[in-house]
């Protein structure tokens, strides 16, 4: 079949998929399943195929012919899109099931194939106006599915400043689009790279994408609505829309002539999401919003490697920024794959414990083995170690930073403070989930719900372990997937590249299998030399302390103190300290939390500042008559003065 | 056939030979001290007799507290594999492997800290969150010399990258790797292999409930990693391909010696730091790393 059919028969699947949805819950799974397969193989098809994908239909939509497309860039989106969207629907069938939810579990079939439907639409569209109208349509679709929950009041919260951030880099996305249109004439989207006319929109584009992909300072809505999200629809919306921001910066730079700054500056703002972001994930003691904050530095990460292929542009079209693009479009996929899997896995967590305070959790490896084992494997592939996944497409960034440095021109200067940065985000990357998977799995159980967990059913296993296979995959044979991004790389700005595949991946891959192997086998053998010693059990020596007791265990805040407090600065911690006073101390604590610091101390103030300002406008507004008699005076005699000045020039 | 045959010599010199590197520092302590001091083959020793006892496990552990040590130990001895041993080379050598190298050093730490959260102490926890936070720092100081030493050679292959000698920053680049290699090695200043007080340590505490094969296994793994960042210092500062293979061969071992008496020499003549300086510590190894990378890159734009 040929992709049109293939997009066609998706689109109709997920439209009977949000017919069938509040009423028929096993149909709503086939149906959403199916069209998760359809689009997958359309977008397989255009990515494995040579030739693009494009259809103008002689039907219109508010004015506008509707022009589709499907290159390289878009399909490899589509493809991580019908990836996580078919997983999560299997995943919120025992998560967020009906008996469970009766109410908004229906609710939630509705949004979830229309969320679905719409970025597909957004990914396909190739009119100014319809990917607007999509863009909106599926910022609609994730407010109500992060608000599925809106009993509760932060769910509310969190759900309303979604919208509000989202709609103002709607504004933004406005602003670019009909300037667009009306420097060209035509609401249609192709590349036009000729003309320079259009190089400045280029900045309009970046902020509006920037708020959806959340970058450092623009991230404010991502934190709490990944939180408090019903876990299948946060993985949805880290695993796939904020990657809509990325789609539409990658598109949008390689279609639209660029700035000479712009590479620059998108490293920049690349390299501090990735270390502030992580940062900040590093000092949450909240699991999903340590995830979420993960996902603010992953976003840089992907930005590093974009900015590293904007730079190349203007260094003379040079190689290294194809790999450094060929990085980052990996660590869509890749990151995709791993945060999904790790917000199902945190999922799994708050179904059997009701909580996401890791200080309250604590030892669940006895009664959730498969959950642990999952989650330690996300938690190694996203902190970029080998052997898996996230560390092939990070490997990509840095040998385009790299060659970069190696190069000597002006392009050293971004890629070289790039490339340590890099590091440094991986190092505290890598903490966050020593921290994260140890404080929820080993150890003890702090609380009694962690004591009585239990494991997930096989609806929430499934799709777990098919993400975990999608991260294995790819990391020990990533020449399977490199097609896949060679052809997105070259579809970018138009440009063929020869499709060969680097040598060094092959090597990187064949490491990675040897790796696996030897891990496995010094594992067993360890494992097998410690039992045949006479083994014994016994409660944790701790240089002999008789009585360890579940609270001395150390906890989260702990364990990421020293970071945070080099990071103080930016993470503003709010501290309540009573120290233990006299020869038999009471009682003494020490609490420590890191606010939403962006949000709390420089968007809300300002925010404030604002509506004070609007309110003490309002006081002209008062329905006494004769000022607005007074304001039409002297309204008119300020024109009549400016008329006559301007006159008399 | 050769390809394995090196394979072995390349396995045989670090599983082999690493174990020596304590003692040797532990003889220079010794005689600085003026003691007679444990013998050279002390560690040797202490491996056999660990490898024959019995384990105890924590109650709490997983089986990860088992796993975790071998894959460590797998980890580091697959970074010792990518670093050229002088004329003997690599085992294996590609573009970016480097980047490799540097990752999984970082694997094993993760698997270190996993094992050591498992017995859900106090004591482990904090050894645990003191080696991956000064970790951030090493990490931007290794970051930041495999870069100057990628820009001075103009290769992101190690064995091409360590070839030549480090240039106008070699000094500087010696002396943040040194550094590098005592933090990374919790060596004093940074940690004292020797304490018993479990509060002032970073590695040595993580591995308090360790016991039998795998407190093997953790011991004969750090004195790789010993040898590997003793190794990688003296190529990245030597110009050894320059030299025959068996002058380079010579010159290296000197080299390995120098450093590992260096670091006795240290632990004798320095006291431990208190703790809230040892990131001033790694940012000025940092630093320097930091400028043996920039005079890398100018000498090469004149």
């Amino acid at each position: 079949m040929t992709p049109g059919a293939l997009l066609l028969l998706a689109a109709g699947a997920l439209m009977a998929g949000i017919v069938s949805g509040p009423w028929f819950a096993r149909s709503w799974l086939t149906f959403t399943l199916a069209g998760a397969i359809a689009g997958l193989a359309a977008a397989l098809s255009v990515l494995f195929g040579a030739a693009d994908w494009e259809w103008w239909s002689a039907f219109s939509l508010g004015g506008e012919l509707v022009h589709l497309r499907l290159d390289g860039v878009s399909a490899l989106f589509l493809a991580l899109l019908c990836v996580v969207g078919g997983a999560g629907a299997v995943y919120a069938r025992e998560y967020w099931s009906e008996e469970t939810y009766p109410a908004s579990a229906p609710r939630g079939h509705l949004w979830w194939s229309g969320l679905v439907l719409s970025m597909g639409l957004v990914l396909v569209s190739s009119n100014g106006l319809h990917f607007l109208i999509g863009w909106e349509l599926f910022t609609v679709c994730a407010y109500f599915l992060i608000t599925l929950d809106r009993q509760r009041r932060e769910v509310r919260a969190a759900g309303w400043l979604y919208l509000v951030a989202s709609h103002t880099g709607t504004v933004f996305l406005f602003a670019f689009f009909s300037t667009l249109a009306a420097r060209t004439g035509s609401w249609d989207l192709h590349p036009m790279q000729d003309q320079a006319a259009l190089t400045p929109l280029f900045w309009l584009a970046l902020a509006g994408f920037g708020v959806k992909a959340g970058v450092f300072p623009l991230h404010v809505w991502l934190p709490s609505a990944h939180a408090n999200a019903p876990s299948h629809v946060s993985a949805i919306l880290s695993g796939v829309a904020i990657k809509m921001g990325i789609y539409g910066i990658v598109r949008f730079s390689g279609w639209l002539p660029v700035p000479a700054e712009a590479g620059g500056v998108v490293i920049g703002i690349g390299a501090t999401s990735a270390l502030l972001g992580i940062a900040f994930a590093f000092a949450q003691n909240d699991l999903k919003r340590l995830l979420a904050y993960c996902s603010v530095e992953n976003i840089g990460v992907i930005l590093i490697g974009v900015g590293g292929a904007l730079l190349a542009v203007t260094n003379g079209d040079a190689p290294w920024g194809r790999l450094a693009l060929a990085g980052a479009l990996l660590h869509v996929w890749n990151h995709g794959a791993f945060k999904a899997l790790l917000f199902f896995g945190a999922g799994s967590v708050l179904h059997a414990t009701g909580t996401r305070e890791m200080s309250k959790l604590g030892g669940l490896w006895r009664t959730m083995p498969w959950t642990t084992g999952l989650f330690l494997l996300g938690s190694v592939a996203v902190s970029s170690l080998p052997p898996l996944n996230g560390f092939v497409s990070e490997w990509l960034v840095y040998l385009g930073l790299f060659d970069a440095a190696t190069s000597k021109g002006t392009a050293a200067w971004a890629a070289m403070p790039a490339a340590i940065m890099l590091a440094m985000a991986g190092a505290i990357a890598m903490a966050s989930f020593a921290k994260a998977g140890a404080m929820i799995f080993l150890g003890s159980p702090r609380t009694r719900a962690a004591e009585q967990a239990h494991e997930c059913g096989n609806f929430m296993r499934a799709p777990m372990l098919a993400l975990a296979g999608v991260c294995v995959v790819i990391g020990l044979a990533p020449i399977l997937i490199w097609p896949l991004v060679t052809r997105a790389v070259g579809s970018w700005r138009a440009v063929e590249i020869a499709p060969e595949v680097p040598a060094p991946l092959i090597t990187l891959g064949l490491v990675h299998v040897a790796l696996t192997i030897l891990v496995a086998t010094a594992a067993a053998w360890l494992w097998r030399k410690a039992h045949a010693t006479d083994l014994r059990r016994s409660p944790t020596w701790d240089c002999g302390y008789a009585m360890p007791a579940v609270r001395m265990q150390y906890t989260s805040a702990s364990f990421a103190g020293i970071v945070s407090g080099w990071f103080r600065w930016v993470l503003q911690p709010e501290r309540k300290l009573r120290r233990p006073h006299g020869n038999f101390p009471a009682e003494a604590i020490r609490l420590e939390r890191v606010p939403e610091t962006v949000l709390e101390r420089i968007i809300g103030p300002v925010s404030v500042a604002i509506m004070r300002g609007s309110t003490s406008v309002r006081r002209l507004q008062h329905g006494r008559l004769q000022f607005y008699i007074l304001y039409l005076v002297v309204g008119l005699i300020g024109l009549g003065v400016l008329v006559m000045l301007g006159g008399a020039q | 056939m050769i390809l394995i045959l090196d394979v072995l010599l390349h396995l045989a010199i670090w599983l082999l030979l690493a174990p020596l590197l304590p003692g040797i520092i532990n003889k220079v302590k010794a005689w600085v001290a003026g003691r007679r001091g444990p013998p050279v083959l002390q560690l040797y020793y202490d491996l056999a007799k660990l490898w024959r006892k019995g384990v105890v496990l924590s109650t709490l552990a997983s089986p990860g507290f088992v796993i975790g040590p071998a894959v460590g130990w797998i980890a580091v001895l697959g970074a010792a594999m990518l670093l050229p041993l002088g004329p003997a080379g690599a085992v294996l050598s590609f573009r970016g492997d480097v980047l490799l190298m540097v990752y999984l050093l970082a694997l094993a730490r993760f698997c270190t800290a996993w094992a050591a959260m498992e017995t859900g102490s106090a004591f482990e926890g904090m050894g645990a969150a003191r080696e991956v936070s000064y970790a951030v720092l090493t990490e931007a100081a290794i970051i930041a010399a495999v870069l100057s030493l990628s820009v001075q050679s103009g290769s992101t292959s190690l064995v091409a990258m360590l070839a030549p000698a480090a240039g106008a920053g070699a000094m500087l680049l010696a002396a943040g790797l040194f550094t590098v290699l005592l933090a990374e090695n919790c060596r004093v200043p940074f940690d004292d292999p020797n304490t018993h007080l479990e509060l002032t340590m970073i590695h040595e505490v993580m591995v308090l409930d360790h016991s039998g094969p795998p407190l093997a296994v953790i011991l004969h793994g750090a004195a790789i990693k010993l040898l590997f960042f003793a190794v990688l210092l003296t190529e990245a500062v030597l110009p050894l391909g320059k030299l025959s293979p068996a002058a380079a061969a010579g010159v290296l071992l000197a080299g390995v010696m120098v450093v590992t008496v260096g670091v006795g020499l240290v632990e004798s003549l320095l006291a431990r730091l208190a703790f809230r300086r040892v990131p001033l510590l790694l940012t000025t190894a940092f630093l320097l790393c930091l400028f043996a990378l920039l005079m890398a890159w100018k000498g090469g734009a004149e």
